[in-house]
Order: structure tokens, then sequence, then C-alpha cells
């Protein structure tokens, strides 16, 4: 019973989430990957509200089959409880006639087992694709970091013309994931040669400074946190910015 | 056997709460307001986390030893809400409880022979753990009259040069008070002018009474290298059986503690970590829910309390789950809170635990919990009248 209701409700709220996407028509920007999503996700938030932009972003985890829609449609979660339920399917149509809609929606996806890009694939389009590393976690349902790899190929192939896929090409994996696509391809790196490159990484006490060299342009960071994943992240959020103002 | 066995350990005492709550077994009808235990069972969230876990097969195996990644990453993005910013990759341990991160904590920092200054009443299995790592815990008194207060001038009276760390616990168990910001910069100015670390306990800081914001020295980045903080999942989220919290320090630290923290425990209990993963995404409702029953617990304790003031007197709980009334000293036994407290179980079947195992200055008090249930201390303090004779 409980698990024939949770395919209604996952139904609905798809197809309620492709209507509304439909009719609101928000840039999609997509963050995927085995680590960092979450600080990634936070950043691009944070760099396109900097823009003025009105911006969305999925809360907590909810990057699934059921949370991602919830988070499109910036709704609760009713967890366990059939009550707890009502507010999210009576809202969830209403969403249609909200007059403001952000303008960009910044959306984890989750991967934990085979399918589930796909599955994600079929309620969103995204103009924008950011895939973080491809590494052993989350890897229990797949056999291999292959047939992991081959849920991010899916991801690449959908990306528009007209869109952007950014990838790290300290994974040797993702080097090659621009061959997949028939988007415009912009990688970021630390360690290895990329449009977006690294330098000078220094912990201080009142975070990390670092530059960030795109070609002949130079761009100094100092952020108040510490750990490699936040310079991948403001590179991100700087590829993003730049893209956007284009 | 060779009398010089068990050096390590012949000086360590079985915590005096667990000693009060094999006493307590004892009788049929007894009441703990002993050991700090919620009574409320793990949220629902928590266990459908943990569930999924087990369902998708992935908790048999070890995790990595500081952690799940999952894991330490919503840690730190927790840790970056309350302004406190740590690198989950290199400065952050998922441990065994808290009381498994002091102890790899201490192993890791002191030499055998170094001297460790408590504020003391202060948690009983704190000196144990020191002296387990051959060092010499030193108490230094809180200042009742004020509210059980730092006073930073007997600080800098107890430090000599074998003096290598302040451990201090914020909220303060037993007497649930809450440091202020500026009594924790001022003992942080003298750490750093005699080079000694802190270690910081926060395992009550999600006990909000009073919209009061519990600061941390671990938000200051210039003490990031003194400072190692600590914190466990088992109060805030009813979860004390599940053995998990985490260490938190700047990476030149917890880069010597993960050693430890491998030696004694590999990791933390993976079902346990899918568990903290839990409490982290969802149990925000039930903190709030749990908070909401320690208040009305609070004043119930304090409101029965004030029935019997001519047996007690205490100063009011900020945070946390217990109170440490003073002990009328015209009353039998006010001085020995030990005989005082096993008096009282066997005429009432109610435990409490005496002060003095909370150190020297815990002397004259007893330590009673608030995480029992209301209808519990309801019918603990009606033996209490009626053994101290209170007219209704």
């Amino acid at each position: 019973m409980k698990k024939c209701l949770k395919q209604i409700l996952k139904y609905y709220l798809k197809y309620i989430t492709k209507i509304v996407l439909f009719v609101h028509r928000p840039t999609i920007i997509v963050i995927a990957g085995s680590i960092n999503k979450p600080f990634v996700k936070e950043e691009v938030k944070r760099i396109l509200k900097k823009e003025k932009y009105k911006v969305r972003a999925n809360p907590k985890n909810f990057n699934t089959e059921i949370g991602l829609p919830l988070a499109v449609l910036s709704l609760p979660s009713g967890y366990n409880s059939f009550k707890d339920w009502l507010p999210a399917i009576y809202l969830a149509p209403l969403r249609l006639f909200q007059k403001s809609f952000p303008k960009f929606l910044v959306l984890s996806l989750g991967t934990s087992d085979p399918g589930d890009i796909k599955y994600l694939l079929s309620i969103i389009k995204p103009k924008i694709a950011v895939i973080t590393d491809v590494t052993q976690r989350y890897l229990e349902s797949f056999d291999n970091v292959d047939n992991l790899f081959k849920e991010y190929i899916q991801l690449a192939k959908i990306i528009p013309k007209n869109g952007l896929l950014i990838t790290n090409n300290d994974n040797v994996r993702l080097k090659t994931l621009k061959n997949h696509s028939k988007a415009k391809s912009i990688s970021f790196a630390i360690n290895e040669k990329a449009d977006y490159q690294t330098s000078n990484i220094k912990k201080n006490l009142k975070g990390t400074s670092f530059s960030v060299n795109n070609g002949s342009k130079q761009t100094v960071f100092q952020i108040n946190k510490f750990g490699n994943h936040h310079v991948y992240s403001s590179m991100i959020g700087l590829i993003i910015k730049t893209y956007v103002n284009e | 056997m060779n009398t010089d066995n068990f050096k390590r350990t012949k000086n360590l005492k079985l915590s005096i709460i667990k000693q009060i709550e094999l006493k307590a077994q004892k009788y049929t009808d007894v009441i703990s307001l002993a050991q700090g235990i919620p009574s409320f069972d793990t949220p629902e969230c928590i266990k459908r986390r943990v569930v999924r876990a087990l369902d998708r097969g992935v908790v048999a195996k070890y995790s990595i030893s500081p952690g799940l990644p999952e894991l330490r990453e919503l840690i730190e993005l927790r840790l970056a809400k309350e302004n406190m910013f740590y690198d989950w990759e290199k400065e952050i341990i998922v441990t065994a409880g808290s009381i498994q991160g002091i102890t790899a904590s201490i192993l890791a920092i002191t030499d055998p022979g170094d001297e460790i200054l408590i504020p003391e009443p202060t948690y009983t299995s704190y000196s144990e753990v020191i002296t387990l790592a051959g060092c010499k815990p030193v108490f230094v008194p809180l200042n009742e009259k004020q509210g059980w207060t730092f006073e930073i001038e007997k600080y800098e009276q107890a430090i000599t040069d074998k003096t290598k760390a302040i451990f201090f616990c914020n909220p303060n168990n037993p007497t649930s008070t809450i440091y202020t910001k500026n009594d924790q910069l001022k003992l942080a100015e003298l750490a750093k002018k005699h080079e000694l670390y802190i270690i910081t306990d926060e395992v009550y800081k999600d006990f909000l009474y009073n919209s009061e914001r519990i600061f941390s020295l671990a938000e200051i980045p210039e003490l990031r290298k003194i400072v190692i903080r600590i914190y466990s999942f088992s109060k805030a989220y009813a979860m004390t059986g599940w053995r998990v919290g985490y260490v938190q320090s700047d990476e030149s630290i917890t880069k010597e503690i993960i050693k430890v923290h491998d030696c004694l425990v590999t990791c933390a209990p993976v079902i346990s970590q899918y568990a903290a993963m839990g409490a982290l995404e969802m149990g925000e409702k039930d903190l709030k829910i749990f908070n909401k029953e320690y208040i009305k617990r609070r004043d119930l304790i304090c409101k029965r309390l004030d029935n019997l003031n001519h047996v007690f007197t205490y100063v009011r709980p900020k945070s946390a789950y217990y109170v440490f009334p003073k002990i009328n000293p015209k009353i039998k036994n006010s001085d020995n809170s030990f005989k005082f407290v096993l008096n009282l179980l066997s005429k009432t079947h109610v435990a409490f635990v005496p002060g003095f195992a909370f150190g020297p200055n815990g002397e004259g008090h007893i330590r009673m919990s608030f995480g029992r249930s209301e209808k519990d201390i309801d019918e603990a303090f009606d033996r209490l009248d009626k053994f101290f004779k209170v007219k209704k």
C-alpha cells in the first residue's frame, strides 16, 4: 500500500513539475558527481544571487526522484507521514501560477543506482551541467566506476548545443566527457591543465587564498573556508558567472 | 599474578554515576534522575535513514577511518551555519561518541606527565581519561556565587611548565552553565600566552532554553591551531546508544588525532554514521520538539526544588538537562554528598549523582537530571517531599 502511494506521489510530482517548468522556463543548472555537490550548489547559488538573479536550489538532500520535484516546486517533504504530504500535494499545481518563478534553478542530482540520472533527466532539461568528480563513493549499486561514469555520459549528451558542460580535468574519465556532448565544454582543475586552473593555493588563518587563471586573465580569491573542495567550488562559480554575463 | 600489573588502570575508578546506577538497580520501583539519558527514543526520521542504509547493504563494511565522506560533508555544512569553517576532508573526524573523541585527542596532544586544567565541577569521566593517558588532571574551581563561572586568575595560578591543555564542557555538565563569549576569550588569551591547547566539549550546545546563542572558540579562525572541538549526537538527538560524534580542529592537530582514532576503533560504527546523517538531514524538527519538552521539565524541576528550599538552593539551568543544587548545610550528610545520595536512594528509591563525583568543588551538591519524563520527575519529588516532610 505504502509502495503504491509512493509511486502515485512520484508520478504526480513528476508531471506537475514538468508542466510548471514548461510554463515558467527557468534556466536549469545541474550539479552532479560523487563529491562536493552541496558546496558547489551553494557557491553557484551565492554567485547568481550576487548577480541579482532570482535563484532556487534544492535544500539539503532533495535530489532524488521525489526530492528533486519538491526542490523545483519549493515544497516541503512529508517524509513518512501521509498527513504531512497533503500541503505539498495541494500546493504543487498552484506553482503553475507563481508570479515570480526563479530565473535559475540550481539542482544537485543524486546518483545512487543505475538509471537514477535517466529518471531525473526525464523531469528536467538542464542547460548547464557541472560534474564535480567521479570516485568510488556511491559505487555499491554499480559494478564499477565505468558504469557509474555512464550515468554522467547521459547527462553530457542531453545538454543542448547552446548550453554548457563544466568538467573537472583532475579526473581522468571526466577529461573525456566533452567527447559525448554537443555543448560548449569548459574544464577546471587544480593539478592538471584546464581552461580554468588554480595556482598559489595557500592556507592562512583567514581561510584559503588562490588565483584562478583563464587564458591571460587572473582572478585572485581569498575565501573564509578551508579545503580544496572550496577552491573547486569557487572556480565553478567563476565559470558560471562569466557564462551568464556573456 | 605480578602486583606490578595494571599500572595504567589501577588508579582509574569506575564512574560514580555507573556505581550509583548499579546500586539503584537493586530497587524495583527506583526512579533514576542520575544518568544523563534522554527519555525520548531516537526520532523516526533517523531510524528510517538507518533502515534505508541497511536495505541498501552499505553498513556491513568499515568506512574510511575519519568517517563517511557524505556525513563529514554534512557536518561541514552544519558547522558553517554556526560560523565554524572546517575542511571535512582533513579537519573533521567522526568518532564513536564524544568520549572516544576526547580520548583520542588527549592521547594525541599529550605526553605522560603532562597536566590538563579542568574547571570543576565538571563531567566525571574527564579526569579518568586524563589519568588513563598518564597525565594529571588539575582541578580549577568554578565560581558558584556568580553562577558557576570561570575565574581567570585561578587558571593563571594553576598553569605550570607541565600544563598542556585546558579542557572544559560548554554548556557545562553538571551545572548547565553556558560560558560567556567574553570568559571563553579570556581563557583563550591565556592559552595562547602559555601555548596550551583548548579542548571544548559541546555535546549540550543544542539545548537552548533562552534563545541564547552558544558561542564556541572554534568560531575564531586565529584560534583554530589550538582549539579542539568535540560534539556528540547522543544527547541532542536522543542517540546515546548509537555512539556517534565528531572531533574538529585544524589539520595540524587532526592529522595526529586520526592516528589514535584509527588505533582505538578503526572507524565509528557505520550504521551509526548513517543515523548521524539522518539527524543532520532531517532531525531539526525533533530537536525543537525535544527542546520544548526540556524547557517544561526544567521549569517543573525548578518549581519542585523551590518547594524544597529548606533542603536545596540552586542556580537555574540555562542549558543541558541537569540541575546541581547545593544541600543546606543544616541537613544531615550535607558535607558528604555520597552518603546523602545513598541515604536518599535507600529511603526514597530515587537516585541522584553525588556532587563530589564532579570534582572537589562539587561536594555538598547533588546532580539531578531532567532528561527523564515529567511523570518521573513528579514521582521522584513526591517521594522527596515526603522524606523531607514538605507540607502540601
